[in-house]
């Protein structure tokens, strides 16, 4: 297997400072929208008054901005561990932070400027009926901004499973689906990295073309008012679409699991067959489990919500089984030296962990009958995507950035945020389970306390990442510092 | 009440894999000075653990997929059932009848006029007790069992534009009505 030469640049542009601007970007966008969402979570407790056409507006703003941030520095992450065992080129790498931060202005002018609140699953017919609220025009700025923020992913995985192809002569053997099903030796079998790429690559592609063909078809809605298609059907297509990009977005940060983890322990992360065979099924099962997201629309063919109900659960055992067990297993009693990377990327396999269980058990449809559109469901993907997602990529963040900084405020951010992200879903989910529905911008006296506390969380959630993102913008300043490329 | 169910379920799942993690890293400075029969040890465990989610997850599963709220088509119009129909649009709901006794069988006709609404019931204590998506296009059919005497509500559980917030409707239900001559 061919490992690139660390550092060198193709196409002119260094790859050291592109994953750097990525990480940037990430800091400065996560902050904001964490600042929103501190202030939906500041308005439903009452403590702030803001109008429902701004609460909305802001809900739309920072759901799709999270999801397009996670998915932003998720692929930072892959593009770069994956770079140190398939060629990738850093042009296209660039051109994808390039179509996000175009993307993302068109979608902060259709919100800011045009007043867009038909929430980041654009659920069709909602963007042409918004009740006066904002124009078509608005609605489309929207969904070109998604649009353009889709083809620059697209060209970036098609880029990574074209070296992946190159060096490994297919995508069955970069996922080790031979290793998978016991038909070559586990020690043959692709390095973690590469597994996860492929992967995350392939389901990526899926969603955005499925997200692709909705956001085309509901552009034309807009403007040709006689063309109307099937609503259940768009939903199927918009939930698919927004259920695998978002799934992605854990399974491109794994890897600083798999990769910064080792480097600590001193431990290979162990590919056996387990490993393979659960990077196998998870391809499968992110591609078919979306219709746990319409449990309660009757009209779906109740075969599929019994087959989203069972591949829900199924789908939480190669987490917990493979990945949890395994960064548990590689850290048990291995001398580490905690550091605040190391620390952070261990609680984000945690935090994917514990958000899996909650998450599995709003797919039961018995559940979700009376969980559906709570507050529970927030509660379980800010724990994966918090918790979870962030924290990995915080981790990396720590890994690339953090050599040089001063050394209290790694620490300080790490706890801040962990405690402050433990009370901020705890009072999500127990909303959930007091029937508080979710995206509510009013909320009746009865579901105030929850909401409190949830302020309380959030507010040390954005302390403790100010201060994690901090540290890394001051290491820039030291060229080049840390343990990341040179 | 399922939600209470599910909460402590969850709590006391979450909590474990949180009492491991802490518990392995806490413990993971000190190293083991022979890390072979260990890790054999644990891939040992994992073969339990495997077998113990597999038994749940089919007993569970099992269990859960035989109470579905879907009605079947050819179910629809039972006797002694009472047909209501409901009906969403951007930002109310239209729906009749509204008063019924406890014990009594309601079946739901939901629908909706414009976007994407969902039609959630909230017992008497502001619990849900059940609830359908209302999709323009498609009527689908929820029966509930009214238990409790009280003022039941009606409330939008899918974000529908500016107004969502203010979808909510009553539905009085009585108490039943004692048998005379029968009590003992
Ligand atoms: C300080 C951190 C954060 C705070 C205070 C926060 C707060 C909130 C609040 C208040 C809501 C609306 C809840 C409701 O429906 O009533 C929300 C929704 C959401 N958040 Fe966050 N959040 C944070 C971090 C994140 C992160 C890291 C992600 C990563 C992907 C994320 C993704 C989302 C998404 C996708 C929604 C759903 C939007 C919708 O319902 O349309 N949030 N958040
Ligand atoms: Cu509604
Ligand atoms: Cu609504």
């Amino acid at each position: 297997m061919t490992t690139q030469a660390i550092g060198t640049s193709r196409g002119g542009i260094d790859a050291g400072i592109a994953v750097r601007a990525y990480l940037a970007v990430t800091g400065i966008v996560l902050l904001l929208m964490m600042l929103f969402g501190f202030t939906m979570r500041l308005a439903q407790a009452q403590w702030i008054n803001i109008e429902p056409n701004t609460f909305y507006m802001i809900l739309t703003m920072h759901g799709s901005g999270m999801v397009g941030i996670t998915g932003l520095s998720g692929a930072a992450v892959m593009w770069y561990f994956v770079r140190r065992h398939v060629p990738v080129s850093t042009g296209v790498f660039v051109a994808n932070l390039v179509f996000f931060l175009v993307g993302a202005l068109l979608i902060l002018g259709s919100g800011f400027i045009g007043g867009f609140a038909g929430a980041w699953t654009f659920l069709y017919p909602l963007p042409e009926h918004s009740g006066g609220l904002w124009s078509a025009n608005a609605a489309a700025f929207y969904m070109l901004g998604l649009l353009v923020i889709g083809v620059g992913f697209l060209l970036l995985h098609l880029d990574v499973l074209r070296g992946i192809i190159s060096v490994y002569g297919g995508l069955g053997a970069g996922l080790g689906a031979k290793q998978a099903f016991g038909l070559a030796p586990e020690k043959d079998g692709p390095p973690p990295a590469v597994a996860a790429a492929t992967m995350a690559s392939i389901s990526n592609i899926v969603g955005i073309v499925i997200g692709a063909v909705v956001l085309v078809l509901m552009l034309v809605t807009l403007y040709v008012p006689s063309f109307t298609f099937n609503t259940l059907l768009a939903k199927n297509l918009i939930y698919y679409f927004g259920h695998t990009f978002i799934n992605v977005t854990i399974y491109m940060a794994v890897i600083a699991v798999y990769e910064i983890l080792p480097m600590h322990t001193h431990r290979a992360w162990k590919t056996n067959r387990a490993f393979y065979l659960a990077w196998v099924l998870s391809t499968l099962m992110v591609l078919t489990v979306y219709p746990h997201h319409l449990l309660m629309d009757f009209a779906m063919p109740t075969w599929m919500l019994i087959a989203g109900q069972i591949i829900s659960w199924v789908s939480g055992l190669p987490v917990l089984l493979v990945t949890a067990f395994g960064a548990l297993t590689n850290v048990y009693r291995s001398g580490i030296k905690w550091s605040v990377a190391a620390g952070l990327v261990f609680i984000g396999v945690a935090g994917w962990a514990i958000g899996v269980i909650p998450a599995i058990a709003d797919g039961t449809v018995i559940v979700n009958s009376v969980m559906h559109n709570t507050q529970w469901v927030p509660g379980h993907f800010h724990t994966y995507l918090l918790l979870g997602m962030v924290a990995m990529m915080l981790g990396f963040m720590a890994y690339i950035g953090g050599g040089r900084a001063p050394s209290r405020l790694g620490p300080a951010g790490l706890w801040t945020f962990l405690i402050g992200g433990a009370i901020f879903v705890l009072a999500f989910l127990a909303g959930g389970a007091a029937s508080v529905p979710r995206r509510y911008a009013v909320h009746l006296p009865g579901w105030l306390p929850y909401d409190r506390v949830g302020v309380i969380g959030a507010g040390l959630v954005v302390i403790g990442t100010s201060l994690l993102v901090t540290r890394f913008f001051l290491a820039l300043r030291s060229p080049m510092s840390g343990d990341g490329i040179r | 009440m399922i939600q209470n169910t599910v909460w402590d379920v969850s709590i006391i799942l979450m909590g474990s894999v949180a009492a491991i993690f802490i518990g392995v890293a806490a413990g993971a400075p000190v190293a083991l000075e022979n890390y072979g029969p260990a890790i054999a040890s644990a891939y040992r465990m994992r073969v339990w653990l495997f077998i113990l989610a597999a038994v749940v997850l089919v007993a569970v599963n099992w269990r859960t997929l035989g109470e579905l709220p879907y009605v079947s088509a050819s179910a629809q119009g039972t006797p002694g059932i009472q047909r209501v129909d409901a009906v969403g649009e951007q930002w109310s709901w239209t729906i009749s009848p509204t008063h019924f006794t406890v014990g009594e069988t309601a079946e739901f006709h939901v629908t909706s006029k414009d976007v994407n609404h969902d039609f959630a019931l909230y017992g008497p204590d502001m619990r849900i007790v059940t609830q359908v998506q209302a999709m323009p296009g498609y009527t689908n059919i929820l029966r509930y069992t009214f238990k409790k005497p009280g003022i039941y509500r009606v409330l939008c559980l899918e974000y529908c534009g500016i107004g969502h917030t203010e979808m909510m409707s009553d539905i009085k239900v009585a108490a039943a009505k004692s048998v005379t001559g029968k009590t003992p």
